[in-house]
């Protein structure tokens, strides 16, 4: 009886002691570290600021309870499979500046000890973190960073959940024959003259020049005219030259790719030109985050623009509606394209750990390779997550993504409403553009 | 013909805003031999002051522009007295750093107080205003801004060379002991020197709001232009900064109707040529 009683008190002890000495490494080992870059400073910081926004989201998400939801990671409360390890993002700034954006993902590899990466939204900064993470072994998943290049290189440690500029370009010319067979919402078959013109601006980035490359190929290839194409310097301070280049193309069709600070100031100087296109476009960047609308109220009504993503769509899929309400409760703005791209990579970090049981590098890489997410567990419109090889040339990028191309409407106090796919269209569109007051 | 003359006016009320834009930080050199890298962040609150007098208060951004003046004046006046005066006892790579430290104080001041979204201001007599030719539509703000800029410049310059004050102003920055002997307080020409140049700045920044959107970081657009075109003037000379101002609006207008890519550079190359030629600039001391 006294030995049964020396063993369990010996027990008990071993057991308080465990929790006291072994159980704080556990702890530490329940954190998955995954660094995030992005900008969060300069011309991009309130770009960076929604970036970050979608992350932490997901990351409530994953880590906590949210039962409403209605999809695996609403329930989990961590990764099941790691014993509920909570995911921890670790952000890093890379200010637009690629050199650096590389630096900081040496670091949090070498001294955070980050399990992968994550970012970086330039497409120039994107591609010296990926090939950092190359280097060293390490998953980097890209989930908004849009030059077609990117998936090109062969590289082994990165994949991209966002589909890239070849899939919205060949979007935006399906939306311009479409409105000539007369497919568009609530417009009569448009003349193709007036749309057969097009006159382009690009900033002078990687993501810039792609994109102004692709329309001209697509534009060529489907019979639409360029009459004038450029790339400007971005960041300058005023645009005045560049906007009278685009008046003077006496183009039917504006097409942009800008980031926010230029989107603006093209917006404002062809207003004060009183330009008359028949349609306005803008590559997403720019034209899709909230200050674009705060600043420009009710100039930006008829402009269309590429989204991943659009509020509106919680009509055709609840689950959007859930996330947005989640979002506006803690924000008090609807949740846009950059956040639902950042929820979507952490809830594909989440699905792939979960996969995975382990956060070894090779572990992760293969559950990559293998990742089938389908399309109703996702805030996207997409059919769902699976890494291929969707155009000649290209590795890890998800097959399975899409574009929506949204217009403004009814702004001050409006709503961004999808016009393509057309059978996804959430409202009639305008056109022609109705020009600024 | 008529492209010709777009692009001149255009690049000339342009350039006339880059010249207000850069005469606050002509005064300060002039007076003072001291680069205020700060500069574009004086301009950013003079756009913040115009945006929250005409959003908050319901002034009219116009209006607003001696309110403006005020806020800049006394930007100027602080930033002098509690940091700059302590900076001239140092080394002058000290002041470099100091007017560099400023910089980033006032800019993260403002995102962390505003954040870091871009804002416009949205209501105003000249706002979304055009003044149509048959030829050419161009924004009322901008000639109203260029207004403004040629009135102040032509005070400015009146003040500098015609007032007593100016004198001293003038005295103060050939040389500062031999003023001071003559009974000028030199430490009042300084920090008046700050005050004016904050107000000129603040008050390109409350015109410029009226046709521009405002972020705290929205001054580094413009401090390199404002840099270019005292160096390109001469440092120091008021005439300068107003001609620099011009060459360089037109010079940035037609590189950007055929180069737009690299139309800044053609700005930096007029600079350097004009450097390596008549290093003092056009009307430097």
């Amino acid at each position: 009886m006294k030995k049964k009683a020396l063993c369990l008190g010996l027990a008990i002890c071993f057991v308080a002691l465990w929790g006291v000495t072994v159980n704080p490494v556990m702890a530490e080992a329940k954190e998955i570290k995954i660094g995030v870059i992005i900008p969060m400073s300069g011309a991009l910081a309130a770009t960076g600021k929604h970036l970050r926004d979608g992350y932490e989201l997901a990351v409530d998400v994953i880590n906590n309870k949210h039962p409403g939801l209605g999809i695996p990671i609403g329930e989990w409360e961590g990764i099941p499979s790691l014993g509920g390890a909570k995911i921890k993002l670790i952000f890093k700034d890379h200010r637009s500046d690629p050199g650096l954006g590389a630096d900081l993902a040496k670091r949090l590899i070498e001294d955070e000890k980050v399990i992968g990466l994550m970012g970086c939204y330039n497409s120039s900064v994107t591609k010296t973190v990926s090939a950092v993470a190359e280097r060293y072994g390490i998953p980097h998943l890209n989930g908004n960073s849009s030059s077609p290049l990117l998936t090109k290189r062969g590289f082994e440690w990165y994949w991209r959940t966002f589909p890239h500029d070849t899939f919205f370009v060949d979007d935006l010319f399906k939306l311009l024959d479409g409105m000539v067979k007369g497919k568009a919402p609530g417009v009569k078959p448009v003349p193709r003259e007036e749309i057969n013109t097009l006159a382009v601006a690009v900033e002078d980035t990687e993501w810039g020049s792609a994109v102004g490359k692709l329309i001209e190929e697509f534009a060529s290839e489907r019979g639409y005219k360029t009459a004038e194409s450029f790339l400007y310097a971005h960041g300058a301070p005023d645009l005045t030259s560049e906007t009278r280049r685009l008046v003077a193309s006496k183009a039917g069709c504006y097409l942009f790719a800008p980031y926010i600070s230029d989107a603006i100031l093209f917006i404002k100087t062809l207003k004060s030109m009183r330009a008359a296109p028949r349609l306005v476009w803008g590559q997403d960047a720019g034209f899709i985050v909230p200050d674009f609308i705060k600043t420009l109220g009710g100039d930006i009504n008829g402009i269309l623009t590429r989204t991943t993503f659009c509020p509106t769509l919680a009509t055709v899929k609840p689950l959007i509606g859930k996330i947005n309400k989640m979002y506006r409760a803690k924000t008090g703005v609807d949740f846009t394209g950059n956040e639902a791209k950042s929820f979507t990579s952490v809830h594909t970090w989440a699905y792939v750990l979960n996969k995975a049981g382990s956060t070894k590098p090779e572990a992760l890489r293969k559950e990559f390779n293998a990742l089938d997410i389908p399309g109703d567990e996702l805030i996207m419109p997409w059919k769902g997550i699976k890494f291929g090889s969707p155009y000649p040339g290209e590795t890890h990028q998800n097959e399975l993504g899409s574009g929506v191309i949204a217009q403004y409407q009814g702004y001050p106090g409006g709503r961004l409403e999808v016009i393509y796919p057309f059978e996804l269209a959430t409202a009639k569109m305008i056109y022609p553009f109705p020009g600024w007051k | 013909m008529e492209l010709a003359t777009q692009i001149a006016i255009s690049g000339i009320l342009m350039g006339v805003i880059f010249a207000l834009i850069a005469l606050g930080l002509t005064l300060i050199f002039g007076v003072m031999n001291i680069v205020n890298f700060a500069h574009g962040e004086f301009l950013m609150i003079g756009m913040y002051s115009a945006f929250l007098t005409s959003t908050f208060l319901s002034i009219e951004p116009l209006l607003s522009l001696p309110i403006v003046a005020v806020v800049g004046f006394l930007l100027g006046i602080m930033s002098y007295y509690l940091l700059i005066r302590y900076l001239l006892r140092g080394p002058m790579l000290a002041q470099l750093f100091g007017t560099f430290g400023l910089m980033l104080f006032l800019r993260y001041l403002v995102m962390f107080i505003m954040g870091p979204s871009p804002v416009a201001i949205q209501e105003g007599i000249l706002i979304g205003k055009t003044v149509s030719l048959s030829w050419f539509t161009f924004d009322m703000s901008k000639l109203i801004a260029a207004g403004f800029s040629i009135l102040l410049f032509v005070l400015i310059y009146w003040m500098i060379e015609r007032t007593k004050l100016g004198r001293a102003l003038r005295a103060t920055s050939i040389e500062a002991d031999a003023a001071r002997y003559m009974g000028i307080d030199t430490e009042k020409m300084n920090a008046l020197a700050w005050g004016i140049g904050g107000a000129t700045v603040a008050i390109a920044g409350g015109l410029l709001a009226n046709f521009y959107y405002l972020t705290p970081t929205v001054g580094m657009l413009f401090v390199m232009i404002a840099f270019a075109t005292v160096a390109l003037g001469g440092f120091g000379s008021v005439r300068g900064a107003f001609l620099a101002g011009i060459i360089i609006g037109v010079i940035e207008m037609v590189a950007g109707q055929y180069l737009s890519q690299i139309k800044l550079s053609f700005v930096y190359l007029t600079y350097f040529l004009v450097v390596v030629f008549r290093p003092r600039g056009l009307f430097g001391w």
